[in-house]
């Protein structure tokens, strides 16, 4: 595959504590990649390194092909998670700053403030001084001056922490634009249901390793439980009675029918339950349901903790 | 990307010179530097001292008529007047009381009555005329002709003229003035880098706390925005130090004029004062070495305070480790002092060589007089050494930008400096 950046076999040490223990990542060039773990799992760090803010001890990071260099740098968008903005400086003059470090030049950088000041509805910001936003106002001028230069990777580190609904829709749908003009987005993240609803691919990293990648739907898949959603109408008992198999019964379902929650040993068995489901109720639908991305968040972090029990320090 | 650090430095140095704080210390303190220094030829020339007058009670009754009174104090022989009733007279400012035996022994026999202290001058001009009389009262105790010429002429009065062999045209120094100026360029390099240096400090621990730095890192490097830091400040330091220079010279070239045509002048040290200050050449080769010296031990300094600020998380914590800059400096200035007093000697070049001392410890000699080579060597070894500072001081902020929570130690920090 194509990948825009890999980081391979990354070591990482501070003193008496190893942030990253032989991590191995790779973002595949035009997704949308979902950088997961606990507090203090070492993806800052990881995020630094790909930044070439600090160097691992070692381990080598390869951007677009090649060994990745400081200059490199311009081409990437980093929005940290513990972020702010110069107090006393106005808006526009700040935003002017940071868009001319990433290499603009001051009209350039003018003209394509302004387009996004518009776009985001926030025109009348330019003059004032930053300690007069509010955090989320803040945070919009943050998501500009990261992407205003346009690079191929971007790197969102909680982007809708402190947004509203509102907000934080406007932002996917900036960050998914980014993304269908060609943009890579490597997205760090606790809120499971953002992965879900954006991310192409993920890695999970607990306690410095990493323990889990993959495409969205294959996690999803090797997660999946083989647990599935019966929709019928009909007389619930007989069905409870099928032997074999576990079933409890469910919410009544938006379209109106009963629903029932079932487990099964293996997916071979779904023609069996289907068979006996068929004699005592009216099947309406059946369908597997596949784990949230909460419930393989937990799972893994647990079984990965149980397996490595001797705790590294964080 | 090598424009980035221009970029950091043209924020750093325009945010800081257009603020109205800045613009206001900036044109006020001369002004008050110069009511400072014309205030004590004002003081002179408005303040004229009320005479006051002394009666003299003379039991041995030769040594009244030798006393010679002045502008300020005027000696009245009362004789016929009896202690008691003297001191009783309010119109008289002191009693000089002089016993029978004051010729032979005027430190037992000579008491001075007054209301309240005399002023110092007073005492001392009272002291000297007694003196001059009880000595001419001995002398013609001698009885020999013309005693009183002959000791005159043997007499010896002289000042010494120091002329300063380095420099191309012989000039004469006025010590004093040097002394002054040392004691001038001192103060400036101490105040500017500790006051300069503990902004770059605080500077860095604002953007460390409100977290701007880690979206700034994402597009300079660590080091570069250190640099940026320390050299936009620093030229907010050097804009201030050309202006308040450029306006104490146009004050100097207003006052010195006004203050030598007055009384001043008739003083040979103090004429010979403001003629040095009135040579510019002298004034702008001071000033020259003085920007250097600031500009190396700033950046020298600077450096350190920024590896401490990057290592805090607020300023609180910060005033521990700020010891470890401060410490030097203020050792500078305490030796200067001594260098101040022999500014020729083995331990003041060397204490102008070691960069830790020396933008204080030279300053303090150039004044004096010292040769080229060893400001060049002063400014060779301070230089080299900002390189490795700066160096140092760059690995170690890299690493403490990040690092919040616990306070570190002075150990825990110089350990960040081999981090990959």
């Amino acid at each position: 595959m194509d990948y825009i950046i890999s980081a391979e076999n990354i070591v990482k040490d501070f003193t008496g504590h190893r942030a990253l223990d032989d991590v191995t990542v790779r973002v595949p060039r035009g997704k949308v990649y979902g950088l997961l773990g606990p507090n203090g799992a070492g993806k800052t760090t990881l995020i630094r390194i790909i930044n070439h803010i600090t160097a691992p001890d070692s381990g080598t990071v390869t951007f677009d092909g090649h060994t990745m260099t400081a200059d490199d740098v311009v081409s990437i968008g980093y929005l940290p998670e513990e972020r702010g903005l110069y107090k006393k400086m106005k808006v526009g003059d700040q935003a002017l700053f940071f868009a001319r470090l990433k290499g603009l030049s001051r009209k350039e950088a003018e003209a394509s403030l302004r387009s996004w000041f518009e776009r985001l509805e926030i025109s009348d910001w330019w003059n004032k001084k930053v300690e007069e936003l509010s955090k989320g106002m803040a945070q919009k001028v943050q998501f500009i001056v990261t992407v205003l230069h346009r690079p191929r990777l971007l790197i969102f580190d909680e982007p809708f922490s402190g947004f509203d609904p509102i907000n934080a829709g406007i932002l996917k749908r900036e960050i998914l634009r980014l993304r269908d003009e060609g943009a890579t987005v490597i997205f760090s993240t606790h809120n499971m249901a953002s992965v879900e609803e954006l991310c192409d691919e993920i890695t999970l990293i607990n306690k410095s390793h990493n323990i889990l990648s993959g495409s969205l739907r294959e996690v999803r898949e090797r997660f999946a439980d083989n647990r599935y959603e019966l929709a019928f109408t009909g007389d619930p008992s007989a069905l409870l009675a099928a032997d074999g198999f576990q079933v409890s019964l469910g919410p009544v379902n938006t379209d109106g029918f009963a629903t029932a929650d079932v487990r099964l040993a293996s997916p071979a068995d779904v023609r069996a339950f289907l068979a006996r489901a068929n004699e005592a109720v009216e099947i309406n639908a059946f369908r597997a349901v596949l784990p949230t991305m909460d419930d393989i968040f937990i799972n893994a972090v647990e079984q990965s903790n149980m397996s490595n029990p001797e705790t590294t320090e964080s | 990307m090598k424009s980035a650090l221009g970029i950091v430095i043209a924020r750093e140095y325009l945010e800081r010179v257009k603020r109205k704080s800045f613009i206001i210390t900036t044109l006020l303190v001369p002004f008050f530097m110069a009511l400072i220094m014309v205030a004590p030829a004002l003081i002179m020339v408005f303040s004229t001292p009320e005479s006051k007058t002394i009666a003299v009670i003379d039991d041995t009754g030769r040594i009244a008529a030798h006393l010679r009174g002045n502008d300020d104090i005027r000696f009245v022989t009362t004789t016929a007047e009896p202690l008691d009733s003297a001191r009783a007279n309010d119109s008289y400012d002191a009693i000089l009381f002089i016993g029978a035996n004051a010729i032979s022994n005027p430190e037992e026999s000579v008491r001075l009555f007054s209301h309240g202290s005399l002023a110092m001058v007073s005492d001392a001009f009272i002291t000297g005329e007694l003196e001059k009389a009880i000595e001419d009262v001995r002398l013609t105790d001698y009885n020999i002709e013309n005693l009183r010429r002959i000791l005159d002429e043997v007499q010896v009065d002289m000042t010494l003229t120091v002329i300063d062999i380095d420099k191309e045209e012989d000039s004469e120094i006025s010590s004093v003035l040097s002394y002054f100026m040392s004691l001038g360029a001192d103060m400036v390099l101490y105040m500017f880098i500790l006051i300069y240096g503990q902004m770059v400090m605080t500077s860095i621990v604002e953007e460390k706390a409100n977290r701007v730095l880690e979206l700034v890192v994402s597009s300079v490097r660590p080091t570069e925005l250190m640099l940026g830091k320390i050299l936009g400040v620093g030229l907010v330091a050097v804009t201030q130090i050309v202006i308040w220079v450029a306006l104490l010279g146009a004050c100097t070239a207003w006052i010195v004029p006004l203050v030598s045509s007055s009384a001043a002048a008739a003083d040979p040290e103090v004429a010979g004062a403001l003629a040095q200050l009135s040579d510019s050449g002298y004034l702008l080769s001071l000033m020259g070495w003085l920007l250097v010296f600031f500009i190396g031990g700033y950046l020298f300094y600077s450096s350190i305070f920024a590896a401490i600020g990057s290592a805090v998380d607020n300023i609180q914590d910060a005033s521990q480790l700020t010891t470890v800059p401060t410490l030097p400096i203020v050792l500078g200035i305490v030796a200067s002092m001594a260098v101040l007093n022999n500014p020729q000697s083995p331990l003041a070049f060397w204490l102008s060589v070691v960069p830790f001392t020396s933008p204080m410890c030279m300053m303090a000699r150039i004044p004096f007089g010292v040769a080229l080579w060893e400001i060049l060597v002063s400014v060779a070894a301070l230089y080299g050494c900002i390189l490795l500072m700066v160096w140092l001081c760059a690995k170690i902020y890299r690493v403490g930008i990040f690092m919040y929570g616990k306070k570190p130690s002075v150990v825990e920090i110089i350990r960040w400096a081999r981090y990959k």
